[in-house]
């Protein structure tokens, strides 16, 4: 049984193996890591990540809008589906950060979640990254196909279509007729692939995590955590030196969070990408299927992640600290899951 | 810092579109979302209480008629018991009223025989006297004073009466 249906399985995977390479072999990846300027409009470059944030804004507050139109008292059909997304979330903070805590901190975790996992899977999306502007004054590019419909003039690049660098110019022989190399723009690339954004991120998470700690513990006992002289002023020098410097450690800590923070999302991100980009190179259409099952899983994951750590370390930052915070922080213990 | 494509511009502009798409989704999803969740979940707990109070109320309610009910069959059974004393005794004192009547009516019933039985022996007597001094009349064939001889006769029948009486 098994073997008989091994075998179609074989000469499908092969046919399609040889389809691919003929038809829908994708150029060699190139791989740039900041993003490309499609326009300037006001004197500063809008780039296609900014692009495609503003489409995941436009796609998530769409059918946020769609959802809560009309609302009913028993949700069908687009509602249930936001409704049911939020109410999982909401769960999820609420079993972490407490239900008090939970509602305060379920805006933004639940936007930081929403906004990288619709992004990401939206790079997935065909058209982001193949689609986009020709600039032929740059050094290093693909060499097009040109093919004129009249009105518009569309540049290809062929099924496994060939790079050049500065070196080629000078060296290789001149284009064939028909042929252009440029640099390549796409109008839109994943949003997560362009470090600014992963950064804005871990930036908006740090400053809601220290807002949330000093709103609730207020500005000095939550400042203690990093400059503690209590035990200075007591009059030991040893505790003293060693709180000074479990404080500086802390803010030390702060920072790399947002550090770790960014170059895990983007780093996840943008090697999917030149993964997707790679193995559409190497053995298009049949291994790409399952690279962008991995994409797709990789993608809520890092989105999860995020959103999950904003909250875990919100929850820190309200918890309090050192002796008193056992004593008078117990509310915001971390609820049963 | 530029080789890595952080720069200033792309950085505030993806801090601007995640605080808009914050203060966007806060508008358009979380707070109609969150409201329309809170409201069902009061609701369904409100008519949970609903049901329990209603349930409560049911079981109050079906314990005072029970406590009703039970008072009324005792003050049913009162009522029937009352009754059964009653009856017996008005047939009771009916009984006693007949006997009491029957004895009446037979004491009276006695005495009118007895006043039937003097008169009639009294009857019999002036009768008896008529007869004897008619009789006297034959054997001695000669008229005698009427009047002298019924004293007479009264006398010795008096006297008659009274001897054996006394």
């Amino acid at each position: 049984m098994a073997k008989k249906g091994c075998l179609p399985l074989v000469v499908i995977s092969l046919v399609l193996l040889i389809l691919g390479f003929l038809f829908l072999r994708g150029p060699m990846a190139h791989i740039q890591l900041p993003a490309e300027s499609v326009t300037k409009p006001i004197g500063f470059p809008l780039t296609n990540t900014i692009l495609a944030a503003w489409l995941t804004i436009m796609v998530l507050v769409a059918l946020s809008y769609l959802a809560t139109r009309r609302m009913e008292e028993v949700p069908r059909g687009i509602q249930n589906f936001v409704e049911t997304v939020l109410e999982v979330l909401l769960g999820l903070v609420e079993s972490v950060a407490g239900p008090k805590n939970g509602r305060r901190f379920f805006p933004v975790v639940a936007t930081i979640f929403l906004f990288v996992i619709v992004s990401n899977w939206m790079g997935l999306l065909p058209g982001y990254g193949s689609i986009g502007l020709v600039e032929t004054e740059a050094k290093e590019g693909f060499i097009f196909q040109e093919k004129d419909l009249g009105a518009l003039k569309l540049a290809l690049i062929p099924p496994g279509g060939d790079k050049f660098t500065e070196e080629d110019l000078n060296s290789s022989p001149p284009l064939k007729k028909g042929e252009v190399a440029g640099g390549f723009v796409p109008f839109l690339r994943s949003a997560n692939t362009d470090l600014n954004t992963p950064l804005a991120l871990a930036l908006i998470s740090a400053i809601f995590v220290e807002y949330w700690g000093i709103s609730t513990l207020g500005i000095f006992r939550y400042g203690s955590k990093f400059f503690n002289v209590r035990s200075l002023l007591k009059g030991s020098l040893m505790f003293g030196l060693i709180d000074l410097m479990v404080g500086f450690l802390e803010l030390v800590s702060e920072i790399a969070r947002i550090i770790s923070f960014t170059f895990r999302l983007f780093g996840n991100i943008f090697a999917g990408e030149i993964l997707l980009a790679a193995i559409s190179f190497l053995i298009p259409l049949v291994a790409l299927l399952p690279a962008f099952g991995l994409e797709l899983l990789v993608g809520a994951i890092q989105a999860l992640i995020f959103a999950m750590l904003t909250l875990v370390f919100g929850v820190i930052a309200v918890a309090g600290h050192g002796e008193e915070a056992t004593a008078m922080e117990t509310h915001t213990a971390v609820a049963p899951s | 810092m530029e080789a890595l494509g952080i720069n200033l511009p792309g950085l505030v502009a993806q801090l601007i579109n995640f605080a808009l798409l914050l203060v966007l989704l806060y508008i358009v999803a979380y707070k109609p979302i969150l409201r329309m969740m809170d409201q069902r979940s009061s609701r369904i707990k409100k008519s949970l209480d609903d049901a329990e109070f209603i349930k409560e109320e049911r079981g109050r309610l079906e314990k005072a008629v029970e406590t009703q009910l039970e008072a009324s069959r005792r003050e049913g059974q009162a009522l029937v018991a009352q009754a059964n004393q009653m009856g017996e005794r008005m047939i009771d004192e009916a009984r006693q009223e007949a006997r009491r009547e029957a004895e009446t009516l037979i004491t009276r019933a006695r005495s009118e025989i007895e006043l039937e039985r003097s008169e009639a022996m009294t009857e019999l007597r002036r009768q008896f006297v008529d007869l004897a001094i008619l009789a006297a009349q034959r054997v001695i064939n000669r008229s005698l004073d009427k009047e002298a001889h019924r004293r007479l006769i009264d006398e010795v029948l008096e006297e008659g009466t009274r001897t054996p009486q006394n």
